[in-house]
C-alpha cells in the first residue's frame, strides 16, 4: 500500500502519531481544563518539555477536559481516546481510581507505558503497573512547613484549617504538627466552622482571637493562599507582629508579602515540575529505556521565601509558578 | 317612592372562555340599604363581587354608579369609586398593628421633605376611634397586632377602615361564615351601623338567619342567573332556604337523605 | 401600672427576643471566655464580623419581611471583590472606577432579580438560586479568562483605602463598622419612621391586598432586591480593599449567615413581621456566638455544635415572644 504524500502532510498530527509509533515516543497527557490556573502551570511544564521530545521524532498531545461537569466519564473517555490513537505513552492523573483503573489497565495491556501524575500516589502506581508517580503528597508538605518553622525559631505554630475534615487539609496540618513535635516544639490545628468559610473577616478575627488568647503562639500557617490574606490582617490586628506567617499554596498577594517581609514562606507543590518531569521521564523511558530509581518523584514541597522570591516572581510572570 | 339606585348592574353577562358564569344580571343597590346576595356554592356570587371590586370586567352589560356608567380597570379604580370589599377574615395583615394596618398605603405623616415620618400616634388614635364608633369598645390600644383580635373585631376594623376612607358601597363576603354565634351577632350589629350611616351594603352569606336579620332586599343567584329578587317580608324563611338550595325544597332534600340512609 | 404596661409593650416588640438572646450569649461567653472577650480587641473582633454581615443582613431581612428571599448575595460578595480587584488591581485603573463598576454590577443584578420575581410566578428563592449560580459562573469564568488565576491582588492607597477598607481606633476596628452603624440608622428611619416601612410590612402580610391599597409593590420589590445585591457587592468590594486580594470562591457563608442573623433577629421566615433593630441584635448575637468560641477553652471541633445550639435557643426565644405579641390583649381588670 502506497501512502499519498499530500495526505500525510495534510494530516500531520494524526498520522505522525500512528505511523511512527515504533520509532519515537508519541505521548498523550491527560489534564484539567484551560480555565484552571493550576493546570495551566502543568501545561507550561509539558510545553517546555515538548521541544526535546519533538527533536527526537516524538510528539506530545495534551488531552484536556473541557470542564469538570461530567468528571469521571470524561476522564475515562480521554484515556480511551489516547489508547485508540495508538500512542506509546500516557501521562494520567488518577483522580477517580474506581472509574479510571480499568481503562489504565487496558492501556498497559495494550503495551502503552503509563506514568501517573498529580493524583494517585506511589502505591497506586505500583498496583496498576505504571512506571512512576510524579506529584505531590500533602503530609510531606506539612512536614516541610513544620521543619521550616522549627529551624527558624518558632516554638508554637497554629495551623488554620478552613476546611476541617477534608483529608488533604488534615494531612497538611498533621505534617506540620508532627515535624514541630519531633523538633520538641508545639503545633495545633484551628478548625474553623463552615460559618466562616469565604468570609475573610471571620477568618481574620478568629485568628486574632486565638492569638490573643494564647500569646505563646509565634507561628501561623494557613491551608490555602487566600486564607493567608486574612491571617495577615488577623496577626496585624492582634498587635503581635512577631508572629510568623506561612501558607500552603501561594497567590500574588502572598508573594508580595514574602517580598515585603511580612510573610515568612509559602509551600508550593510546583505544578510546573509535574508537567515537565512526567512528560520528559516518560519520553526518555520509551525512547531510550531509561528508568529512574526515585519512586515516587515528588515535585513538592517547594518552599518560597525571601531567598528565592525574585526567581519565583519571574516564574509567575512566565506562567510557570 | 324609593331613592335612586346608588349602584346598578344592567344586563351583565360574564363568561370565561366558553363557560358562561353570569347571564343577564340586573340589580339595584340603594344607599342605606342592605342587599343580601344569596346562593349556593358556584352560583356566581363571587364573580359578581369580583366584577364590582374591579378584579374582572363584565363580558357585556353596564355597571352604573349614580346613574353614570363606570368601568373598573383594576381594584384600585373600584376602591376610588367608593366600593370597598371586606373578605371573610377581615384585616389581611395579621402581624401589623391596628394603627399601621388601618392606614396601609395612605399613611399619615408629619414633618417635611425627606424626613416625613409616619405619625403613629395620630394613626393609632384615628383607628381606635373609628373602630370604637362601630361599638367595639374593647379595642383601646392601636399598637396591638391585628392577628390578636377576634374574628368579629377584625371584621369591625376592616369595615371601619372602609367607611373611614369614604366607601359608599360595602361588599361583605361571607363575614359571618367563620364566626361563632356571639361574634356573628357582633358583625350583624356593625352591618346595621353601616346601613344607618347611609352606606349601601352588599352582604353575601349562606346563612339565611343572618341575612334576614339585616337584609332589606334579597337576590338569589342560581346557576349564574337571578332566580328571585324580593324585598324584606315578601318571603318566608323556608321559601328563601328552598331558593338557596337551588329551587328544590328543603323538605324534598330531607326526604331524599332519609330514603338513602334507610 | 404605666411602667408595667410599657415593659409588657417592650417584650412584645419583634426585637425583644433578639435583645435577650444577645444578652444571654454575652453572659455565656464572658463566663466561659473570660474578660479578654470584653476588652477592646475582643469587642472589635465580633463587631468587625457583625459589621460585614450586618450590612448584607438588613436588606436580606427587609426582603424576608416583604415575603421574598435573596440568596444571590453569596455570589455578589465575590463579584464585588473581584470586580474592583480586576479593574483596579489587574488592569491598574483608578480605584474609584473599580468601586463604581462593582457597585453598578450590584444594581444590575438586583434589577434583574427583582424584575424576574415580579414578571414571573417563580418564587424568589428559585430566581436568586439561579442568579447565585449564574453570577458565580461569570465571576469564575471572567476572572480566569482575564487574569489566568482565581486570586487577584489589589493594592489600594489614599482616601479610598481610608473610606472603604481600613482600620481605626488603634488599628482594631474596620471602617465597615461605621458603615454598618450609619446604614442601620438610615434603615431604621426608612423602615420604622417613614411610610415606606409600612408598605414593606403590608407586602409581606398580603401582597395582593397591599397592591389594592395603592402600594407600588412591584417597584418596592425591585428596590429591595437592588438594595440587597448592591449591599453584598459593597461588602465584597470593601473586603478586597481591606485584604488587598480577592478570591473567586468565597462569600457563600454570607447566604446562611445573613438568613440566620435575620431569623435570630425576630423576622418571621414567611414575612410580614420583624424589625431593623431586631436584625441588628440578631447579627451581633450571631457574630458573638461564632467569634466568642475562640475566647473559650472548648475544643474547636465542637464549635459548630455550640453555634447551632445557641442559635436554636435564640430562635425558640423569638417564637415565644412573637406568640406573646399575638395573644396580647389588655386585661379588663387592668383598666
Amino acid at each position: 500500500m502506497k501512502l499519498n504524500l499530500k495526505t500525510v502532510l495534510a494530516t500531520t498530527a494524526l498520522v505522525m502519531m500512528t505511523a511512527t509509533a515504533s520509532f519515537a515516543a508519541d505521548i498523550a497527557v491527560i489534564g484539567g481544563s484551560n480555565d484552571d490556573a493550576f493546570w495551566n502551570k502543568i501545561k507550561k511544564g509539558l510545553d517546555d518539555a515538548t521541544p526535546a521530545i519533538v527533536a527526537n521524532g516524538g510528539s506530545v498531545n495534551y488531552l484536556r477536559l473541557q470542564n469538570y461537569d461530567n468528571f469521571a466519564p470524561d476522564v475515562v473517555q480521554l484515556i480511551r481516546t489516547a489508547i485508540s490513537q495508538d500512542v506509546d505513552g500516557i501521562v494520567i492523573p488518577n483522580w477517580v481510581p474506581e472509574a479510571e483503573d480499568p481503562a489504565i489497565k487496558d492501556a498497559i495491556a495494550a503495551g502503552i507505558t503509563v506514568i501517573l501524575m498529580n493524583a494517585g500516589g506511589a502505591d497506586k502506581a505500583k498496583e496498576l503497573g505504571a512506571i512512576n508517580y510524579i506529584g505531590n503528597e500533602e503530609y510531606p508538605a506539612g512536614v516541610a512547613g513544620g521543619d521550616y518553622f522549627a529551624k527558624h525559631g518558632q516554638k508554637h505554630v497554629l495551623c488554620v484549617n478552613t476546611l476541617p475534615g477534608s483529608t488533604n487539609t488534615e494531612d497538611r496540618c498533621r505534617g506540620v504538627a508532627d515535624a514541630m513535635t519531633a523538633a520538641g516544639f508545639k503545633s495545633e490545628q484551628l478548625p474553623l466552622p463552615t460559618t466562616s468559610f469565604g468570609d475573610p473577616t471571620a477568618v481574620a478575627e478568629a485568628i486574632k482571637a486565638t492569638l490573643l488568647k494564647d500569646t505563646t503562639i509565634d507561628g501561623v500557617i494557613t491551608i490555602s493562599a487566600g486564607d493567608a490574606d486574612s491571617a495577615a490582617t488577623g496577626i496585624q490586628q492582634s498587635g503581635l507582629t512577631t508572629v510568623a506567617l506561612a501558607s500552603f499554596d501561594m497567590n500574588e498577594a502572598g508573594l508580595a508579602r514574602i517580598k515585603a517581609g511580612t510573610q515568612s514562606f509559602a509551600i508550593d507543590q510546583q505544578p510546573y515540575l509535574q508537567g515537565f518531569l512526567a512528560t520528559s521521564l516518560l519520553a526518555s523511558a520509551i525512547d531510550f529505556g531509561t528508568s529512574l530509581p526515585t519512586f515516587p518523584v515528588l515535585t513538592g514541597p517547594g518552599i518560597v521565601d525571601a531567598s528565592n522570591i525574585d526567581a519565583t516572581l519571574v516564574g509567575v510572570e512566565k506562567g510557570a509558578r | 317612592m324609593m331613592a335612586n339606585a346608588l349602584l346598578s348592574l344592567k344586563g351583565i353577562n360574564k363568561s370565561f372562555g366558553p363557560i358562561d358564569v353570569l347571564h343577564d344580571i340586573n340589580l339595584d343597590i340603594r344607599a342605606g340599604e342592605v342587599l343580601c346576595l344569596l346562593g349556593d356554592n358556584g352560583a356566581g356570587k363571587s364573580t359578581v363581587i369580583r366584577l364590582l371590586s374591579g378584579v374582572h370586567r363584565p363580558s357585556s352589560g353596564v355597571i352604573e354608579i349614580d346613574g353614570q356608567p363606570v368601568s373598573f380597570k383594576s381594584p384600585r379604580d373600584a376602591s376610588e369609586a367608593g366600593i370597598a370589599t371586606v373578605h371573610q377574615f377581615g384585616g389581611t395583615f395579621p402581624l401589623m398593628s391596628i394603627g399601621r394596618s388601618f392606614f396601609v398605603g395612605v399613611e399619615p405623616t408629619k414633618g417635611i421633605g425627606l424626613f416625613k415620618i409616619f405619625d403613629r400616634k395620630r394613626a393609632n388614635a384615628i383607628a381606635v376611634q373609628a373602630v370604637q364608633s362601630f361599638g367595639i369598645t374593647r379595642i383601646t390600644d392601636g399598637d396591638r397586632l391585628v392577628g390578636g383580635l377576634s374574628g368579629g373585631e377584625r371584621q369591625a376594623l376592616a369595615i371601619a377602615r372602609a367607611v373611614h376612607f369614604g366607601a359608599r358601597v360595602l361588599i361583605l363576603d361571607e363575614p359571618t361564615a367563620a364566626l361563632g354565634v356571639k361574634q356573628a351577632a357582633h358583625v350583624l350589629r356593625i352591618v346595621n351601623e353601616a346601613k344607618r350611616r347611609g352606606l349601601a351594603v352588599i352582604f353575601i352569606t349562606h346563612q339565611v338567619m343572618h341575612a334576614m336579620a339585616v337584609g332589606d332586599h334579597f337576590a338569589v343567584l342560581i346557576r349564574g342567573g337571578i332566580a328571585a329578587d324580593f324585598r324584606k317580608g315578601e318571603r318566608t324563611r323556608e321559601e328563601i332556604t328552598d331558593l338557596m338550595a337551588g329551587g328544590e325544597t328543603m323538605a324534598g332534600l330531607e326526604a331524599q337523605i332519609e330514603a338513602e340512609s334507610a | 401600672m404605666k411602667l408595667f404596661s410599657s415593659l409588657g409593650g417592650l417584650l412584645r416588640r419583634p426585637e425583644a427576643g433578639a435583645f435577650l438572646g444577645l444578652f444571654a450569649v454575652l453572659i455565656f461567653f464572658t463566663v466561659f471566655g473570660g474578660l479578654t472577650f470584653l476588652k477592646p480587641a475582643g469587642i472589635a473582633s465580633w463587631m468587625n464580623v457583625a459589621a460585614n454581615l450586618g450590612v448584607i443582613a438588613i436588606p436580606v431581612g427587609l426582603l424576608m419581611i416583604a415575603g421574598e428571599l435573596d440568596i444571590s448575595v453569596g455570589a455578589m460578595v465575590p463579584l464585588g471583590a473581584m470586580t474592583v480587584a480586576v479593574i483596579s488591581g489587574h488592569y491598574g485603573l483608578s480605584i474609584w472606577l473599580g468601586i463604581a463598576v462593582a457597585l453598578s454590577f450590584g444594581v444590575i443584578v438586583g434589577l434583574i432579580n427583582g424584575y424576574m420575581v415580579i414578571r414571573t410566578a417563580v418564587p424568589s428563592l428559585i430566581v436568586t438560586l439561579g442568579s447565585l449560580f449564574a453570577v458565580q459562573g461569570i465571576v469564575l469564568g471572567l476572572t480566569v479568562l482575564i487574569t489566568k488565576s482565581t486570586s487577584v491582588a489589589l493594592a489600594t492607597e489614599g482616601s479610598a483605602k481610608t473610606i472603604f477598607g481600613d482600620f481605626f481606633f488603634g488599628g482594631q476596628v474596620q471602617v465597615m463598622v461605621i458603615w454598618w452603624l450609619a446604614i442601620t440608622a438610615a434603615y431604621i428611619f426608612f423602615v420604622h419612621f417613614s411610610r415606606f416601612g409600612n408598605w414593606i410590612f403590608a407586602m409581606g402580610g398580603d401582597k395582593i391586598s397591599a397592591r389594592n391599597a395603592g402600594i407600588p409593590t412591584e417597584r418596592m420589590t425591585i428596590l429591595l432586591f437592588v438594595l440587597s445585591s448592591t449591599s453584598a457587592a459593597f461588602v465584597g468590594m470593601c473586603q478586597a480593599i481591606l485584604y488587598n486580594s480577592a478570591q473567586v470562591a468565597g462569600g457563600q457563608s454570607f447566604i446562611f449567615n445573613s438568613i440566620i442573623s435575620v431569623v435570630v433577629g425576630g423576622v418571621l421566615l414567611t414575612g410580614g413581621f420583624g424589625s431593623i433593630v431586631g436584625i441588628f441584635f440578631g447579627t451581633l448575637t450571631f457574630a458573638i456566638v461564632t467569634q466568642g468560641i475562640y475566647y473559650t477553652d472548648f475544643d474547636r471541633n465542637w464549635s459548630s455544635l455550640i453555634i447551632g445550639i445557641l442559635l436554636l435557643l435564640a430562635v425558640l426565644m423569638n417564637n415565644t415572644f412573637r406568640k406573646m405579641a399575638l395573644s396580647y390583649a389588655p386585661k379588663k381588670a387592668v383598666k
